[in-house]
């Protein structure tokens, strides 16, 4: 039952909840690349204990792992176009390396990802995260069909 | 109920719907970013509306937070220079990678390998732009530069 897509109008309603909880619960835009920000600044700063943020990147991750146990496994063959367009796996670590590096400098810059601007500044009517996610929603799909006229 | 425990069982909400909606796939948003696929649109279209629909309700029937006691206000800003280009650098990386932070922490929880090169990444990203901050904050002057694109701290964090 895992393995089926679940219907997007039970998904992404739940997300969006996910989103008002953290308002309503404490005040705060859910935003991921947050979470991710969260514990490396604990780290680096030698703070005591995480942040909610920092917990909710937990929760992520084990969210993760608790679907791949009751599915019994991942869904996962390869990588995507990548593996089917490169041999190397060299190669798709360090595509995938520079990927993250620009999401995670990126997303610093503008404020926040497709979590942060995209669902929650969009949903607060933020003016600059409408524009974010105008930006990063042209850019991924033109890349995406370039990426598919090139290779 | 302490905001921590609050947020790691969101975060545990949030994974395993990112999960069980396919999300952790590069496939799943690579073809909803080809057009193949209309189900990323309508399942972030949904996501986003919930979201809207659930904190103009909370502006008017819920004036504090229930666990911080916290007024529940927020305030937005114009768009700046800085949300176009790091959106670009943004969209770049979800094109080549078909995975943003979400799905990376989601991808790291299922076991699967490849997210970990990007999780490397995405954490560099994110040092490479303190290490920015601090460079920025120790010359005000640039910091101050109606170019720059690099949030001081205190607003990066505290806005959308």
């Amino acid at each position: 039952m895992l393995h089926t897509q679940l219907p997007w109008w039970i998904g992404g309603p739940v997300l969006g909840l996910c989103v008002v909880a953290m308002r309503w619960l404490m005040n705060e835009r859910l935003g991921v690349v947050g979470a991710f920000t969260n514990v490396i600044d604990t780290v680096a700063e030698h703070r005591p204990s995480f942040g909610p943020f920092g917990f909710m990147l937990f929760g992520i991750i084990g969210g993760g792992a608790l679907f791949a146990v009751l599915a019994g496994g991942p869904d996962f063959h390869g990588y995507g176009w990548l593996t089917d367009a490169f041999d190397s796996t060299a190669l798709i670590v360090g595509i995938l390396f520079v990927s993250g590096v620009l999401i995670g400098l990126g997303a610093k810059i503008a404020g926040g990802c497709t979590a942060g601007n995209g669902l929650s500044g969009n949903a607060m009517a933020s003016p600059a995260s409408m524009v974010a996610t105008a930006t990063f929603f042209a850019t991924g799909i033109v890349v995406t069909l370039l990426t598919a006229a090139l290779f | 109920m302490s905001t921590k425990i609050a947020g790691l069982i969101i975060g545990i909400v949030f994974g395993v719907t990112l999960s069980w909606s396919g999300m952790t796939s590069p496939e799943v948003i690579r073809e909803g970013l080809m057009f193949q696929s209309t189900y990323l649109f309508f399942f972030f279209g949904a996501a986003m509306l919930t979201a809207m629909g659930g904190l103009f309700v909370l502006k008017r029937k819920a004036p504090r937070a229930l666990l911080t006691g916290e007024k529940v206000q927020w305030e937005t800003i114009k768009p700046e220079r800085r949300h176009v280009l790091g959106s670009l650098l943004f969209g770049i990386g979800w094109g080549l990678s078909d995975a943003c932070p979400g799905p990376i922490a989601t991808q790291l929880g299922q076991g699967i390998w490849w997210g970990i090169p990007t999780t490397v990444g995405l954490v560099t990203g994110i040092v490479v732009f303190r290490r920015m901050q601090a460079r920025a904050a120790a010359d005000p002057e640039r910091a101050r530069a109606p170019s720059s694109v690099i949030p001081s701290r205190t607003a990066a964090d505290a806005t959308a």
